[in-house]
């Protein structure tokens, strides 16, 4: 990628994560009447933008009715998680002390990584509209919802195209061999107001990131979730790929809750026409 | 404009979600060929991933070229107030925006303009491309 390439990119990548970040002041591009106007109803928009001020992390009461859930921070409410759009992991995450990530390549990682790059990321997968994977998921930016049931946790996703995944809270182990999938088999369990969840079974069929961070299906992803406060999510993820990298490395991100907002349909697969035009240089 | 609020002011124009497929802007335009095309819109494609539109343009020897362009995703667009409606067959638009790096007549969209200057579709955009 030129460097021109890289910094408009980065530049798209500040932007939009400022954008998500702050109230949106889009709302005051209405459009005029005769385009269209604003729908009512579904979404919640202009002015001073969807945001509330930050509350304390809301909670789930206690229920015998919410099994593991009973009494645990409420990841849903009447809204929805903006996710951020990560191209790059590396560059746009942080560490957990709140530094800058080295991503321990080895050197057939790094060489996957650079023909990646150098290809313009042309060959990514979601252009396919196939699923982002884990914890990609949470670097795509189509929103999702976090619904806590007895046994189970459920992220639905507007992307990907309007996956689901599921995370098993019953206690149960991952399978022996599991069958290799796009979002691999997760189970989880709570650590105080931190929601770990540990996933196998992963295809070798998706990029880590849009920049193409690699990963075959030895990957192994312990993801940390902690609504912080009533807009944030903290979203930790620990990659384990020992085929691709020489120890595991950990990527801090965020969600931003967006209250009063829906997910809609997004059926990827309905009109895609840009493969035929994706060039590598 | 300080620098801190230009940032503020770029982000309030990105403020998009991207279109699942195709996530590199780079792969398919080049933003080193910058467009801007004034013509009379013949079809709207209200889909995912991409919503798209398609422009007939006369140069100036009077030959017809029909452009397509490409907008973010239609899921976008509406969580911004845009709908399906909001660009009709025969509107006379202006289009500003990024050629395709592989020379056909396809380009996306950074700005839509009807003839009396109102804006359509703003406030959103692609991925990862240059901000107006």
């Amino acid at each position: 990628m030129t460097f021109r390439n890289t910094g408009w990119l980065l530049a798209g990548t500040v932007a939009l994560t400022v954008a998500a970040l702050i109230p949106s002041a889009a709302g005051q591009e209405t459009p005029a009447g005769g385009l269209g106007g604003p729908p009512r109803g579904q979404f919640v928009r202009g002015g001073r933008g969807n945001r509330l001020p930050a509350g304390p992390t809301p909670r789930l009461p206690e229920n015998p009715l919410l099994g593991v859930n009973s009494g645990k921070p409420d990841f849903g409410g009447k809204g929805m998680w903006q996710v951020p759009y990560i191209i790059d992991m590396q560059k746009q995450g942080r560490t957990p002390e709140g530094g800058t990530i080295e991503v321990p390549f080895n050197p057939a990682a790094k060489k996957v990584f650079d023909q990646r790059t150098e290809t313009n990321s042309k060959d990514d997968p979601e252009g396919f509209c196939l699923p982002p994977g884990v914890p990609r998921m949470m670097y795509t930016p189509y929103p999702t919802q976090i619904y806590q049931l007895a046994d189970r946790i459920l992220f639905i996703y507007e992307g990907g195209a309007h996956v689901w995944r599921l995370i098993w809270m019953d206690g149960r182990k991952h399978p022996p061999d599991p069958n290799p999938t796009f979002l691999g088999d997760a189970i989880g369990h709570w650590e105080g107001d931190t929601l770990v969840v540990d996933t196998v079974g992963f295809n070798d069929r998706t990029w880590l990131d849009a920049a193409g961070h690699p990963h075959g299906e030895k990957l192994h992803v312990i993801e940390r979730y902690t609504r912080t406060d009533s807009n944030t999510l903290r979203v930790e993820a620990t990659i384990d790929d020992p085929d691709y990298y020489t120890k595991p490395w950990t990527v801090v991100t965020t969600a931003t809750w967006a209250p009063g907002q829906e997910l809609l349909e997004y059926i990827c697969q309905e009109n895609n026409r840009d493969l035929q035009h994706l060039v590598g240089k | 404009m300080t620098k801190k609020s230009s940032w503020i002011v770029a982000g309030l124009l990105v403020a998009a979600a991207p279109a699942f497929a195709h996530h590199s802007f780079a792969a398919e335009y080049d933003n080193n060929k910058p467009l801007k095309v004034t013509g009379t819109v013949t079809k709207v494609e209200w889909q995912n991933p991409h919503a798209r539109f398609y422009v007939d343009v006369k140069d100036d020897a009077g030959k017809v070229t029909n452009w397509e362009f490409e907008l973010g995703s239609p899921n976008g667009l509406m969580r911004r107030g845009w709908t399906r409606n909001s660009l009709k067959v025969g509107d006379t638009i202006t289009v500003t925006g990024y050629q395709a790096k592989d020379g056909t007549s396809l380009g996306n969209a950074r700005t839509v303009n009807l003839a009396d200057g109102r804006k359509v579709f703003a406030g959103s955009t692609d991925d990862g491309g240059p901000t107006q």
